[in-house]
């Protein structure tokens, strides 16, 4: 017996299908990620039995498999935020590496997905058991109370149906799930509010010693803009990683961090390290990934995983438009596209692909909502890159990726005309916008001609002084950004891949303009060498006004399946119910009407929190003898705080 | 000394010289000898023997760093030849990557199917030089613990490669 199989009940697919038609399940969830996994956990925690489908392999889920993503990704050439996870063509995934720069007209399908223009976007997700957050950042910040209406505020986008008072308790849970560390006292600003004597479960990260230097060149800057005065100021990130625990936590209960997973003892996942690669995998595991929240799961013995499975058709039943089960390929090796197909079903079904797969597999399947929404509202964070040498050694390429940033352009009056944004502080340097540290070794020993003491300090002056500001700006719901399907592109097994339409609106382009602007009187303030380029030759690039810019893909897909106040307006309910099937749960991102300036996956889990508890009531009806547990004393306690 | 355990004491002086970093810095890391091996294994022996004795040549006759540094300029970085390969030695230290080499130097001094750009091992990413010079660590690797980050860096060149003048009387 392997490792995994000792945690996980993994089953096979005829397993799956005879206890599907056996009626054991409550719920088939289609995803491993943080969705799905949060979910899960929660189902199963009430008594309820899950069968989960993951379409990659589930060798991920042990100590050994993860250290092969490890020793991948040393090796590989290439250190895109996919570089660790194995290629498997049974369910591709998208590579930055893959993208290049469109001709008009000409759809570009070399990559997994199909980039139909017109501005190529090279975010990426990775289809690997714990889904996206094995690679990502694990930034974690919660959105403004002003993001939820940016309709009715700005004129802009889309409202949420829910606001952030809703969120409030869902928020806190997530919070725990991920195990957040930050200050609350450093994250109360522009309308973010907690419930009375609220702390996160551990103490915020350190700053880097460059989010010092800049902050003692940047703070109490002033910008006019609209009307309004912003004063800068850098703030620390929450971050989804350990730190040291707060004894104050939950009553003063405190919290007990989750570390590395493995069925023996190993000295790992506790804190933070800083070994500075959190994108593309934190090597000792001390960021949160789903894979800690679907063990948890596994442990309740209801949880059937069924990984190798890629869901391929959402069938209905004719009379009420219910699901009546969902198709899927089960492949047996990563080296073949040989597959069975099978059917499995539940009470509920509960799609947490992702916002791209969930909208390519309802499309592929022709469901495209009675709202003639679904995939529509493409979102993502667009990012432009400013880069820049300080005058003096700050100790870039330390540290977490990122521990600070500034928040004074994330509000005010001027959402109505340009795109509001967050600003990073790259502790990773260039690294983003050039391929920094060794780029610049290959510049210095190339073309400069650098050897023994000489190029020794260059080193030190072109890496250690480097600055990165990345500026993430909010993107609007826009229907024409949308994901859609046709049979002219397949993968190996057959199913329609995702065909990406996307471009960015005047309104980002503005709000990306002057986050440049901002980055050079940043620049101008510390002193610093500004090295910004961005050519015409770039997959990213445009021109707003005269002046050059590019744009990069924040992999915060969302919005291709909104929720609404109605059948007509949106895909799902508040709860993430599809309007158009009783049975069917579209969760994720793509619920996200609208997504600020805050990284996704907090509201996302938040959402899933809700949406699981909205299930556990209708299901509980079916049955009796459902345990309360304290997630929702604790949900519901704050409530009525 | 047996002629590879030589050749492999020029490589390391070689090195140095090129990198700044010590042979105890270079040792330390554990990649000497898979570097060495990778070396020659690419550009072949012929030209790794070459290039070390001219490095020898340079080395004996040279009075000072700065007359040692002039004619290492001028007869191996500047040499079409060795030039390309001490280039790609000094990127092996400072990243733990073999580069292919120019393809104009691959059709004039010879191609190795096993000339591609290629990380020699897991762990030569981890021991790439440049971290160690800036005082950080590898990316995704060695990580220094909770909270190192918050302090400056500590940058010296204690561990430096130094120039000895070659002792003509022993």
């Amino acid at each position: 017996m392997s490792e995994a199989n000792s945690t996980m009940k993994q089953v096979t697919p005829d397993t799956a299908v005879q206890n599907s038609a056996d009626g054991k399940y409550d719920a088939v969830i289609v995803g491993s990620g943080i969705s799905g996994a949060i979910t899960a956990k929660e189902l199963t925690a009430k008594g309820f039995n899950v069968l989960m489908l993951e379409a990659a392999p589930a060798k991920d889920m042990t100590y050994k498999g993860f250290r092969s993503y490890l020793s991948t990704y040393y090796a590989n050439a290439s250190k895109d935020n996919n570089s660790p996870y194995p290629d498997n063509p049974n369910a591709r995934m998208p590579r930055s590496t893959d993208v290049s720069k469109l001709k008009p007209g000409v759809v570009d399908a070399k990559g997994y997905l199909v980039q139909n223009g017109p501005l190529a976007l090279d975010s990426t997700y990775t289809r690997v058991t714990g889904g996206t957050t094995m690679h990502w950042e694990a930034k974690i910040l919660r959105m403004l109370p002003d993001d939820f209406a940016i309709k009715s505020t700005y004129g802009v986008g889309l409202d949420w149906p829910i606001n952030y008072e809703d969120l409030m308790p869902y928020y806190q849970l997530a919070e725990r799930e991920i195990g957040v560390s930050a200050n609350v006292e450093e994250q109360g600003f522009y309308g973010i509010k907690y419930e009375p004597d609220y702390v996160y479960p551990m103490h915020g990260l350190p700053p880097s010693y460059l989010d010092k230097l800049v902050a003692q060149g940047v703070d109490g800057t002033e910008f006019e803009l609209a009307g309004e005065t912003h004063t800068v100021k850098v703030r620390p990130f929450p971050q989804g990683r350990n730190g040291v625990p707060n004894a104050r936590y939950n009553d003063g209960q405190g919290f007990k961090p989750v570390g590395a997973l493995s069925t023996y003892q190993v000295e790992q996942g506790g804190r933070c390290q800083g070994n500075n690669n959190c994108v593309p995998i934190c090597p000792v595991q001390a960021k949160y990934d789903a894979r800690k929240t679907l063990t948890a799961a596994a442990k309740t013995g209801r949880l059937d995983f069924l990984p190798q499975a890629v869901a391929s058709k959402v069938v209905v039943n004719e009379h009420d438009n219910s699901i009546k089960h969902i198709e899927f390929k089960h492949y047996s090796s990563t080296n073949s596209t040989e597959h069975t197909v099978h059917q499995v079903q539940g009470k509920r079904f509960i799609l947490a692909t992702n916002a791209i797969e969930n909208a390519r597999l309802m499309l592929a399947s022709q469901l495209p909502s009675s709202s003639g929404l679904m995939g529509k509202n493409l979102m993502d964070h667009t990012y432009l890159l400013a880069w820049g040498l300080l005058p003096q050694a700050a100790g870039t390429m330390r540290g977490t990726k990122c521990t600070s940033g500034i928040a004074d352009f994330r509000y005010g009056a001027s959402r109505k005309t340009q795109a509001p944004f967050g600003v990073d502080i790259h502790n990773d340097g260039w690294g983003w916008a050039t391929g920094s540290p060794f780029s610049d070794v290959e510049t210095l020993v190339d073309e400069e001609n650098k050897f023994g003491r000489e190029l020794r300090q260059s080193v030190v002056d072109r890496i250690s002084n480097q600055l990165l500001f990345a500026f993430m700006v909010e993107q609007p719901a826009q229907e024409s950004n949308c994901v859609t399907v046709d049979n002219k592109y397949l993968d190996a097994l057959g199913n329609q891949r995702p065909i990406i339409n996307y471009q960015l609106s005047d309104y980002s382009k503005a709000g990306i303009a002057y986050s440049r602007h901002t980055s050079k009187v940043f620049f101008q303030r510390l002193g610093a060498q500004d090295y910004s380029k961005y050519s015409p030759l770039d997959y990213g690039y445009f021109s707003h006004e005269g002046e050059d810019y590019y744009f990069r893909g924040g992999n915060h897909f969302s919005g291709t399946h909104v929720m609404g106040t109605s059948a007509l307006n949106s895909v799902v309910d508040e709860n993430q119910k599809a309007w158009d099937h009783n049975n069917l749960y579209l969760i994720g991102s793509g619920s996200m009407p609208s997504i600020g300036t805050s990284n996704t996956t907090l509201t996302l889990a938040a959402l899933c929190y809700k949406t699981s508890e909205h299930i556990i009531e209708e299901l509980s009806r079916y049955s009796v003898g459902v345990v309360m547990d304290s997630d929702y004393k604790m949900a519901k306690g704050a409530e009525n705080e | 000394m047996t002629n590879q355990a030589y050749q492999i004491q020029q490589f390391i002086e070689l090195s140095g010289a090129l990198t700044d970093f010590n042979a105890y810095s270079l040792n330390g890391t554990g990649q000497v000898q898979s570097y060495y091996d990778t070396l020659t294994r690419i550009v072949g022996c012929v030209m790794v023997d070459e290039l070390l004795s001219i490095f020898a040549a340079i080395y004996e006759a040279a009075t000072d760093h700065e007359a040692f540094n002039e004619a290492l300029r001028k007869h191996i970085i500047g040499n079409e030849k060795f030039g390309p390969v001490a280039r790609n030695i000094i990127k092996l230290w400072y990243t733990g990557t073999w580069y292919q080499m120019a393809q104009f130097w691959r059709e004039t001094y010879g191609m190795s199917d096993e000339d591609v750009t290629f990380f020699v091992s897991s762990a030569s990413y981890a021991e790439g030089l440049l971290w160690q010079a800036i005082d950080a660590n590898p990316s995704g690797a060695k990580g220094p613990g909770y909270g190192s980050w918050s302090l400056p860096p500590s940058i010296n060149f204690d561990n430096c490669w130094q120039f000895k003048p070659f002792n003509h009387t022993s």
